[in-house]
């Protein structure tokens, strides 16, 4: 890797391109989720669905090739979501991730990252908080 | 429907389900988290994993079912934290793995209810310090 783990905190990336939330998509992770069927489709994805519009950030810190990370060798220590409001069809949001704090350990790096969601208006939609453990 | 009314102490209704490779291929289309650990025996053993793991994130999902059942549709969840203790292995045993869930009431300010969390698989917490506080529907 040509970056040190250390100086990884601070680290942000470029927003997510515009994600569209459809009624199509929340009927589907309703569904993944076990969710019993409801009589008309929902129209407020259920609050897990924030790591759907946050993976696309997830991804751009995992694919980081400064950081040099492998996707199959990372795995999701703890999650934590704050929400302003749900996440509805119909929004279009983006998602922005900033790496908050690294500890290197032997053969491991634990990196806590912060994506923040919002709305096509700017609006702040919720902050996903992680903890990925990368093992070399 | 009602919006159901909470004390501190009260024991939400538990919740049972089991998870096979299916629904891991599922959640992973549904939620593009494609991690081979969630899908590729190799790749799990690759990692040390003793099989294929559900994602965490479903995990998590699943086990917030527990709150979001109780409260009802007029109910918005505020926040919802969770540390993966352990990992679910999910064997591709026709069976798979099952998770219980259970969740109870640990502060009641208002309509702002704080729900601790508790999941159990083969026996063993799979997640830890887990939180939901949610925003019940305000009285009619």
């Amino acid at each position: 890797m040509s970056i040190p783990p250390e100086s990884w905190a601070g680290r942000e990336y470029a927003p997510t391109a515009p994600y569209e939330v459809t009624l199509g998509k929340i009927a589907e992770f309703t569904a993944a989720l076990g969710h019993p069927a409801h009589d008309s489709p929902p129209q407020e994805a259920p609050p897990t669905f924030g790591a759907v519009v946050a993976n696309p950030a997830w991804d751009a810190l995992f694919t980081d090739r400064e950081l040099d990370l492998r996707l199959d060798h990372i795995v999701h220590g703890d999650q934590r979501f704050t929400f302003q409001r749900p996440l509805r069809a119909g929004d279009v949001v983006t998602a922005t991730l900033r790496i908050d704090k690294v500890r290197a350990r032997a053969g491991a790096e634990i990196i806590s990252s912060a994506v923040t969601v919002h709305d096509a208006a700017g609006e702040p939609v919720l902050t996903a908080d992680a903890t990925f453990v990368h093992t070399r | 429907m009602t919006a159901p009314t909470a004390e501190v102490g009260l024991v939400l209704p538990p919740l049972t389900v089991r998870l096979t490779r299916t629904d891991l291929v599922r959640y992973a289309g549904a939620s593009g988290d494609f991690n081979p650990i969630h899908h590729s025996d190799h790749a799990a053993a690759t990692l040390g994993l003793p099989g294929v793991v559900a994602h965490g994130m479903l995990t998590m999902g699943v086990a917030l079912r527990v709150v979001t059942e109780w409260a009802g549709p007029g109910a918005h969840v505020l926040s919802y934290g969770a540390r993966f203790t352990r990992p679910v292995v999910v064997p591709d045993d026709g069976i798979g793995a099952e998770l219980q869930v259970e969740g109870s009431v640990t502060s009641v300010e208002g309509t702002t209810v704080t729900v601790a969390i508790s999941a159990v698989s083969a026996g063993e917490k799979v997640l830890g310090a887990a939180r939901a506080v949610v925003e019940l529907a305000a009285p009619a």
